[in-house]
């Protein structure tokens, strides 16, 4: 790899942008970033998952202190999910380390035709809910209720405060762990997949889920950079303008992400999710079975 | 914005956090991200900008990226002002980060005596010292 000033902005600005997206939508940015370094750099697949790995902690670093500060973020909760979150990491990033390049590809373009198909689902049901002040009349669970698991943040779009009661903790954190899992194992902070447990199952708004998923994506991040740092998969060449982008990208994101209304989000969040499952599922076939799907762009 | 009173008046004792555990918490959480961004960041654009100073070709193996992990190689490439030294050091220090802020947050709800989640994530920090271990002695 020749170290020019063209690979440097170019992988710059995809990650500006994925860090951008990425703190709307409470996700690492490892999902768009990935695709970007194998589809156009032709970056060894581990080498692009372990670089992603580490610039979801500094999207997570960026975005995070800022949701902390806007008090957008659950302290509590993201502490507790990050119990399921870390032990799923570490039986991803073993994972990882032995499984073929597409059968990454092929999972990784499955979980996002998943998280694309549920967030589209669910779009419209957000907004309604905090105009209704639904998330503030639920019964929390036992284990909600002993760690004082609910929380409140100011929605700027909605123009008032959204208190919200958590419940569904023990289901929640179980799909909190496959998230950690598909960190380790796809090179993807999991921070869709927590969004969705959070917000559908959890009873926790759109908002506060993408705001203490971008905190939590740091830890669950962390627990597999280690791994790949150790088996020499971290190329801080290739890390340092990927990181540098998402922490850009990342700042800006959160600066706007409370003025906008949780079905732009989630629609945002869908059709990204398909596209890119798309991007991935026609180069694993290709790798695989040498069956070639038309490109979309 | 939210408030802050009471981490940013500093403190060396107990005796002195006044606010509840929420702000404390969150004021220290934010301070320990934001010293990990800005210190990251900072030590990643010298190293780039040296990188471009001077391109090179870059081997992408695995084996001569440990290599630079060795501390002698480490310690020379800061003293001839090596891109991949500085490179390196940002990586470390980010992902160090996360690690920092549980630590701090185990600190935080120890002093505002919240035993409850000492033990959430003083969990959580036993997880990431298992990995650790486990990649030390497993998959090296």
């Amino acid at each position: 790899m020749t170290y020019s000033v063209s690979f440097v902005l170019w992988l710059l600005g995809s990650a500006i942008l994925a860090g951008f997206l990425g703190a709307l939508l409470g996700v690492g940015g490892g999902i768009f970033i990935v695709p970007v370094m194998v589809l156009m750099f032709h970056l060894p697949i581990k080498i692009a998952v372990a670089a992603s790995i580490v610039s979801v902690i500094a999207t997570s670093n960026a975005g995070g202190s800022s949701y902390v500060d806007q008090r957008i973020t659950n302290l509590r909760l993201a502490m507790f999910l990050e119990i399921a979150t870390t032990i799923g990491a570490l039986s991803g990033s073993v994972l990882a380390l032995y499984l073929k390049e597409w059968a990454m590809m092929l999972l990784f373009a499955a979980l996002l035709l998943y998280m694309g198909i549920m967030a589209f689902r669910g779009r419209k049901i957000d907004d309604k809910r905090i105009a209704a002040g639904d998330y503030a009349n639920a019964k929390p669970d036992r284990l909600s209720a002993f760690l004082r698991l609910n929380g409140s943040y100011y929605d700027q779009a909605a123009q008032r405060t959204v208190d919200y009661v958590v419940t569904g903790s023990p289901f929640g954190s179980g799909i909190c762990y496959f998230a950690g899992v598909a960190s380790g194992l796809l090179g993807v902070g999991g921070g869709v997949i927590k969004v969705s447990a959070m917000n559908a199952h959890m009873n926790v708004p759109m908002k506060a889920s993408v705001g203490t998923s971008k905190l939590m994506i740091g830890v669950t991040a962390c627990v597999s950079s280690m791994l790949f740092f150790l088996a020499g998969l971290i190329h801080f060449y290739v890390v340092a303008p990927v990181a540098m982008g998402t922490t850009i990208g990342a700042t800006a994101g959160t600066m706007i992400m409370n003025r906008l209304h949780s079905i732009f989000l989630k629609w945002l969040l869908a059709l990204l999710m398909i596209y890119l499952s798309y991007g991935m599922l026609a180069n694993a076939l290709a790798m695989r079975f040498h069956i070639h799907l038309p490109h979309l762009g | 914005m939210g408030e802050r009173p009471v981490a940013q008046l500093g403190r060396s004792s107990q005796h002195e956090r006044v606010g509840n555990v929420a702000d404390n918490v969150y004021a220290d959480v934010y301070k320990v991200l934001l010293a990990g961004m800005v210190l990251s960041t900072t030590l990643f654009a010298i190293g780039v900008v040296l990188a471009l100073l001077h391109p090179a070709y870059v081997p992408l193996s695995a084996d001569w990226v440990r290599q630079q992990y060795h501390w002698k190689t480490f310690i020379h490439g800061f003293a001839k002002a090596d891109p991949g030294a500085f490179m390196l050091l940002a990586t470390i220090l980010l992902i160090l980060t996360p690690v920092s802020r549980v630590l701090v947050s185990i600190y935080v709800f120890y002093v505002d005596r919240d035993r409850k989640y000492v033990i959430v994530t003083g969990i959580v920090f036993l997880v990431m010292v298992l990995t650790v271990i486990l990649s030390h002695f497993g998959l090296k």
